[in-house]
């Protein structure tokens, strides 16, 4: 179990985005856990085991990523905000904290991002 | 009081439900009431359907607590027309201190709220608009990398991509005043060059206001996101106290405007200046993009780093 490379949740309701940072935590050496909404990603925080996750506040039809930043805070799991709306960002979000990246930023620096805020402990934990 | 255009009523607090005791010509013009319909009557005749609660419950703990407030609420004529009120009351008191009436103007404010409303929904189409652009340039930015990846050319996927992001930033800022037809040529350089200098201590910006017609943005953008890759490689970026200082300004005669761009660079590689470097393939690139939007590029290689000067035409916003 030590030695298991890290999971990462990666949520987006746009495929094409999704794929991109699939390749790109891939390449970090980590492995993806994709979820195109909210149902699909509560699901994966459910079976824990998540190192940090990566959410698109915006999920369309007026859905935000806020019951999984919630779930995620809960459990102590890091997470970044990818956006291209920081404005529109619903202030329960807000409030919930994590790191946010703007839209559009390259793939592996969204990623990057979101394995810097994994905390040390889990770092010796899993490493 | 009874001839001034504002539109006034007084109502005496001391008589069963506060009737209105006199309403001047102003408030009968705009309310389309004739004088006998109006005295003897509460104020809430002018409320209807449409009215909020919320701002009739203001008017009632104003007139509890003898406040003076203004209250937006949404009143109706005679011929059942709605307008907005801006309905300013408070009460007025005898020499001795005693409350003898509540006064009550009213003032139209219906064209008012809706150049408010207007712009407000201008605002929300410009965030929806620029929220959607960027997730497209997201979404390209996806599709070149994954592409890339798959064909085993990752290198020239991230060189194209790192063209249509410079190219999303340059478009990025001219959103916000989509409307006006021309973009500030400071806004979008800053916003191109912005992630070469994420501390914003290397880069220095020197220009004033000057704003030019949509059409420059993506020669612009690019031609200074390959000016900034190639430092950031081979030229002052790419030492740790290396810097750039660009400039831009309004240039060439009154009927052939221009706008000039000095790029500088210094602190980086000494360069030999009679070795001037073989042009690296994406001058050439500039080079062409320039010279397609009816500009050019002016290299110099001094021996503290290179100066550049680019004139583009100048397209100003048709009078």
């Amino acid at each position: 179990m030590t030695d298991a490379p890290w999971c990462v949740l990666v949520l987006d309701d746009e495929p094409l985005i999704l794929l991109d940072l699939e390749f790109a935590v891939e390449d970090a050496g980590c492995v993806p856990l994709t979820a195109l909404e909210l149902g699909e990603a509560l699901e994966i925080v459910e079976r824990g085991h998540l190192a940090a996750a990566i959410l698109d506040v915006s999920l369309g039809q007026g859905q935000t990523c806020e019951p999984v930043a919630r779930a995620l805070a809960a459990m102590g799991v890091p997470y970044v905000l990818h956006t291209g709306d920081l404005d529109r960002m619903d202030e329960a979000v807000r409030r919930l904290g994590g790191v946010l990246v703007p839209k559009p930023t390259p793939a592996s620096v969204v990623v990057a991002r979101a394995l810097e805020a994994v905390p040390p402990i889990s770092q010796q934990r899993t490493a | 009081m009874a001839q001034t255009r504002m539109a006034i009523c007084l109502c005496d607090p001391h008589q069963p439900d506060a009737p209105i005791i006199f309403a001047n010509r102003a408030f009968r013009t705009l309310t389309g009431y004739d004088e006998d319909e109006i005295i003897g009557r509460n104020c809430r005749f002018l409320q209807g359907p449409g009215t909020d609660p919320a701002a009739i419950a203001r008017i009632r703990a104003a007139i509890d607590q003898e406040d003076v407030v203004v209250v937006e609420i949404l009143n109706y004529r005679r011929d059942g027309n709605a307008f907005w009120n801006a309905l300013h009351l408070g009460p007025i008191y005898d020499a001795e201190g005693r409350l003898l009436y509540f006064f009550g103007s009213q003032w139209d404010v219906s064209d008012v709220r809706a150049a408010r409303t207007d712009e407000r929904h201008a605002r929300d189409l410009a965030r929806e608009l620029s929220h959607r652009m960027k997730n497209m340039f997201a979404v390209i930015g996806g599709i070149v990398n994954f592409t890339g990846r798959a064909r085993g050319i990752e290198n020239e996927a991230r060189e194209i991509n790192e063209r249509i992001q410079a190219l999303g930033r340059a478009y990025e800022t001219t959103l916000d005043e989509a409307s006006s037809g021309s973009i500030e040529v400071g806004q979008a350089i800053r916003s191109v060059l912005g992630p070469y200098d994420p501390d914003g201590r290397r880069i220095e910006f020197r220009g004033n206001g000057l704003r030019s017609d949509f059409s420059a943005v993506s020669v612009l953008g690019l031609s200074l996101h390959e000016l900034a890759a190639n430092a950031v490689k081979h030229g002052a970026l790419s030492r740790p106290d290396g810097r750039v200082t660009i400039s831009w300004k309004r240039n060439g005669a009154a009927n052939a405007p221009t706008i000039v761009i000095d790029w500088i660079e210094e602190g980086g590689p000494p360069l030999e200046p009679e070795a001037v470097p073989a042009a690296p393939a994406s001058s050439s690139i500039v080079d062409k993009m320039m010279g397609m939007a009816r500009g050019n590029i002016k290299r110099e290689w001094r021996r503290e780093g290179l100066k550049a000067t680019l004139r583009l035409p100048l397209r100003e916003e048709a009078a």
